[in-house]
């Protein structure tokens, strides 16, 4: 049994064969198969449920879920809890009406985990019974009962597993018997409960991160370890089994798309506490070794570094990257923590930052997010250069054109706030009424703020509400002005309007000219300072005119930049661009060059997209970083990526994912997808196995993924 | 080291995040010039210590502007418009190169002082860490010994590790300066049989044996690094040899192999010769492994 690697050197083997087997079959979807045989449960059946308020509806699906979802208890799994009903992963709350969606599913948030784990839902309780005491609001109350309703069915749906495992797994029954609803008393107890309170959610439609696992976690363990409760492999193999159980979502043959694995499961390891201490600890590690073994790329990690960061944890991190997946990446903890003082919150909370479950950075139990993201390229081909027209622009000089460009940039950004936050807000700044969104008292029990609020999550109850515009297709408006700028205004090669029309031909009989342009300059990515001046100046001015905002209303609007793979999407919506790629030319994704013009290697990269001053993207801005397996290879691979990921931090980075991929092997992934069904690649917040992933989304990836030759 | 400043050396190109040219991440300078003619030569363009040109005659979009400018004739067009360069007479004026409106042309060879260089080098300072640096490569380095002294003075100075890489047929009297700025030899044992060294390279292995022991004397390190050509010197002779050489060492940290490839015959293809990649040259990853196995068990440390 042998899972896929892009290293010439094997995965190592730590966990037992059982466990092992136990993770190839999760792997290769036999209880995502299972969770599909129960797609949903039907409220039809209950009398006179279309009457029901919306609240109440969604109050009877809590309840049916957690009476009737099938129990599944594993023959090896460590901890017990299941999300078997199978259309929670399809982007909706399996509670169905006449066999159509009625209630939207939340993700892009990481609850507090914390609480249950250590205080326990028993806690929770208390606390929604005395702010219920004395509360007269009918909506209030509404919102309040909502949130005991999911207590109540997370007691039913606990009661049902106890009472399935009593006789035959008594070990997994003890460590649930008290948990999560008690504080848990040891390392077993803490990953029962995490995992039982994240299954429900998920059974409940949700898609919560997990955080700061090794910070939930770790203290328990430590106690256990020293009073020889339990050993450090004991250990490994029992946590192994949360993250085997956390594949329980992958199907054997899933529609393909944009990826299978991404449920938004994402991790956040080491770093400081809100003290100031370093986090990492044993728990830090055997999640590094678990996801070292296992390609299980279900939970993407991504690990808080700083200049004090241990050098065991540079080096297992270094070790695993390796084997390809991009299971691990990088927070610059230093430059996050500075971004979000100046965003507005306390250094306490600032310590406290994980991610939305994917790698938008919010500081977690305590902020309703979402972001809202647009193509910026579009701004600039259609809106400043209005390509998409008859009559394009054209302008005399470089400044005018920019200022237009910008001038553009700004509407949007007016109209993001308008549209999203006006409408949480009622229209009314003051943030005296917030409008109520849908129903989601499951996720609101565990943010902080909507049990004190009587609000729920999506009614902005959490103690922050933050809503991100996102810039997409930055380093290519950077390289068309770069183009422009030399082309027409510096070299003159051709005029302006004549470029204008050689963009609307798509470069047709101009190959020459097409291929100067893009052969010839330098663009984003090559640490060249010009090239580079063109997409670090778009970005910092979308940051300052993002920032303008500030102070306008409680919601926060902090600048980020993605694409998450959209770039594909917008394909049919741009046109050929001035640096000479044609329409439907996969163009840049995230903050990272676009594909085939960087060629001076991975430092240069990094390099280029330091000079954005990323403090002022607090939300963060994602840089993925290719890698040919040979280039790590060995010894010295793992104190190259020491290296780099030193470096980045130094620099001043934000957010990295490494890809050690062979485009090679994702070609033959292409032809022989059955031989392949381990190989995990990282698409952005997320990891999909290849094979899962459509025909264009594949593509995508290789072409990220090839190296130009130099 | 005022004067030093002003050094100027003949490159052919500058590799940042090399990893397999000395430890961590590299800033590799490929010099050009070389006393050797091996006949497996990975970097053919940097033999030659003049100016040359790549020509991807594959890449020509048929404008013959190359054509035009050229003093000499060495870019000639048959009858369907095909681009064929005679690398034998091109005297590496460049003037072809930036009138080639695809970039098929590529200058191989440019002057750059130490300063620029070191320019270059610092850029990636922040990825170094404790073991990255500066590799200065070849070609031959030492073919350029004052100015690559002076660069390697300069990065010592900078506080960047340094390395050089060598096939070790250089004058003696620049060990000694040689060592003081290095931290780490690259040093190519190319065989340890003297008339293959001969037959394949045009030298013997006598001159560059004797510099490496004494530079053993004076080295921070040293790395023995050893080409693999499949049914040339994949055998015992070779491998006792090596490990013999190894335990004679005091600053020897471990021994390298380096498999051939055929890259080098489509690059001296492209600079207007005949591709002589030999496939059969090639070794198996198998052959490797044992290659390594024989070197360990003869007590080689093998990284």
């Amino acid at each position: 049994m042998e899972f896929y690697t892009a290293c010439s050197k094997k995965r190592p083997i730590r966990l037992s064969e059982q466990t092992r087997r136990f993770a190839m079959e999760s792997l290769q979807g036999r209880y995502g198969d299972d969770a599909m045989k129960t797609p949903y449960v039907e409220m039809s059946e209950i009398p006179g449920f279309s009457e029901l308020s919306h609240q109440e509806q969604s109050n009877a699906a809590v309840l049916k879920l957690a009476q009737e979802a099938p129990i599944r208890i594993c023959e090896y799994e460590s901890v017990s809890g299941a999300a078997t009903v199978g259309h929670g992963m399809r982007f909706a709350v399996p509670a169905y009406y006449n066999g159509k969606p009625i209630l939207d599913h939340i993700s892009h948030l990481t609850v507090d985990f914390m609480t249950p784990v250590r205080l326990g839902v028993d806690y929770l309780e208390k606390k929604l019974d005395d702010r219920t005491t004395g509360e007269t609001d009918p909506v209030k109350l509404e919102e309040l009962n909502g949130m005991k309703v999911v207590i109540r069915a997370l007691r039913l749906f606990h009661g049902r597993y106890l009472a399935a495992l009593k006789d035959v797994k008594p070990e997994n029954y003890e460590n649930l018997k008290n948990v999560p609803f008690r504080p848990a008393a040891n390392f077993k107890e803490a990953v029962q409960s995490l995992w039982f309170t994240f299954a429900f959610l998920r059974l409940l439609g949700n898609w919560p991160g997990i955080g700061r696992i090794d910070l939930i976690l770790g203290e328990y363990l430590d106690r256990d370890l020293k009073e020889r409760r339990i050993t450090l492999d004991e250990a490994r193999e029992f946590l192994a089994g949360f993250f085997i159980k956390g594949c329980e979502w992958i199907e054997s043959t899933p529609p393909r798309g944009s990826g299978d694995a991404q449920h938004y499961q994402n991790i956040v390891l080491g770093g400081i506490d809100e003290e100031g201490r370093e986090v990492t600890n044993e728990v830090t590690y055997l999640v590094l070794d678990i996801v070292e073994e296992l390609p299980i790329g279900d939970f993407p990690i991504t690990v808080r570094v700083n200049e004090h960061s241990p050098e065991r944890l540079l080096t297992r991190m270094a070790e695993v990257i390796r084997h390809g997946g991009g299971v691990v990446a990088v927070y610059n903890e230093p430059l996050i923590l500075r971004s979000l003082v100046r965003s507005g919150y306390s250094e306490r909370e600032a310590r406290q930052f994980a991610n939305d479950g994917c790698w938008e950075v919010q500081v977690p139990g305590k902020t309703y997010f979402r972001y809202v993201f647009f193509d910026a390229l579009q701004l600039l081909l259609n809106d400043t250069l209005r390509l998409n027209t008859d009559e394009p622009a054209v302008y005399d000089d470089f400044e005018t054109m920019y200022k237009t460009f910008l001038s553009h940039l700004e509407n949007k950004l007016e109209e993001i706030y308008q549209g999203a936050i006006d409408w949480h807000l009622c229209g009314d700044p003051s943030g005296r009424y917030w409008r109520r969104g849908y129903a989601s008292s499951s996720v609101s029990l565990f943010e902080e703020g909507c049990i004190e609020n009587a609000r729920s999550y999506t009614s902005c109850g959490t103690k922050y509400v933050s809503v991100s515009p996102h810039i997409g297709g930055a380093p290519d408006v950077g390289n068309s002005l770069y183009a422009i700028d030399r082309l027409v205004f510096r070299e003159k090669k051709v005029s302006f309007a004549e470029l204008m029309k050689i963009l609307r031909n798509n470069w047709e009989g101009e190959e020459e000219l097409r291929r100067y342009v893009s052969d010839q300059y330098v663009y984003y990515g090559n640490d060249d300072d010009e090239a580079d001046s063109y997409t670090v100046r778009v970005i910092d001015d979308f940051a300052a005119l993002t920032e303008q905002f500030r102070g306008r209303s409680p919601i926060f609007f902090p600048a980020g930049v993605s694409t998450f793979g959209r770039q594909i999407d917008w394909l049919p919506y741009r046109c050929a661009v001035p640096f000479g790629r044609k329409k439907g030319d996969i163009l840049s994704g995230n903050t990272s060059p676009t594909p085939d013009t960087d060629f001076e290697g991975a430092t240069a990269v990094i390099r280029s997209y330091c000079k954005i001053d990323l403090l002022r993207q607090p939300c963060g801005a994602a840089l993925d970083v290719k890698l040919h397996p040979a280039s790590v290879q060995g010894e010295n691979g793992v104190e190259a990526l020491k290296g780099l990921i030193r470096g980045f931090v130094r620099l001043g980075g934000f957010f990295m994912q490494l890809d050690v991929a062979d485009a090679n092997a994702l070609l033959e992934a292409q032809k022989h997808p059955e031989k392949f069904k381990t190989l995990s690649v990282r698409v952005s917040g997320w990891n999909a196995r290849f094979v899962t992933l459509s025909d264009r989304w594949q593509q995508m990836i290789i072409e990220r993924s090839t190296q130009k030759k130099v | 080291m005022a004067e030093r400043d002003m050094a100027e050396l003949n490159i052919v190109k500058i590799q940042r995040f090399s990893t397999h040219d000395g430890p961590g991440i590299r800033t590799v300078v490929f010099l050009k010039g070389c006393p050797l003619r091996c006949r497996w030569c990975h970097n053919p363009e940097t033999r030659e210590a003049r100016r040359q040109i790549f020509c991807r005659e594959n890449e020509c979009v048929g404008c013959r502007r190359c054509e035009a400018v050229c003093p000499v004739g060495a870019h000639r067009f048959d009858g369907e418009r095909r681009h064929r360069f005679e690398g034998d007479r091109c005297i590496g004026c460049h003037r072809c190169v930036p009138v080639c409106p695809v970039g098929a042309i590529e200058g191989v060879g440019r002057t750059v002082t130490t300063e620029e260089l070191m320019k270059t080098v610092l850029r990636d300072e922040p990825f170094y860490g404790q073991i990255g640096g500066l590799t200065v490569s070849g070609g031959e380095p030492t073919a350029q010994a004052e100015a690559v002294l002076c660069l390697l003075a300069e990065a010592k100075e900078a506080g960047i590790t340094t390395a050089i890489e060598t096939c070790g047929f250089f004058p003696e009297r620049y060990v000694a300066p040689l060592s003081e700025v290095t931290d780490l030899f690259l040093w190519d044992l190319k065989d340890s049989c003297s008339e293959r060294h001969r037959a394949y390279t045009g030298v013997g292995n006598e001159t560059i044996l004797h510099r490496l022991s004494l530079a053993d004397k004076t080295a921070r390190g040293i790395l023995l690094r050893c080409i693999m050509v499949r049914g040339v010197n994949m055998d015992d002779r070779n491998f006792e040899g090596i490990a013999q050489t190894f335990r004679q060492l005091r600053s020897c940290i471990g021994v390298e192999l380096l498999p051939y490839h055929a890259y080098g015959g489509s690059k001296a293809q492209q600079l207007g010769g005949v591709d002589n990649g030999n496939p059969e040259w090639i070794p198996t990853d198998e052959e490797v492994e044992n290659a390594k196995a024989r070197l360990i068990s003869l007590g080689c440390r093998v990284i």
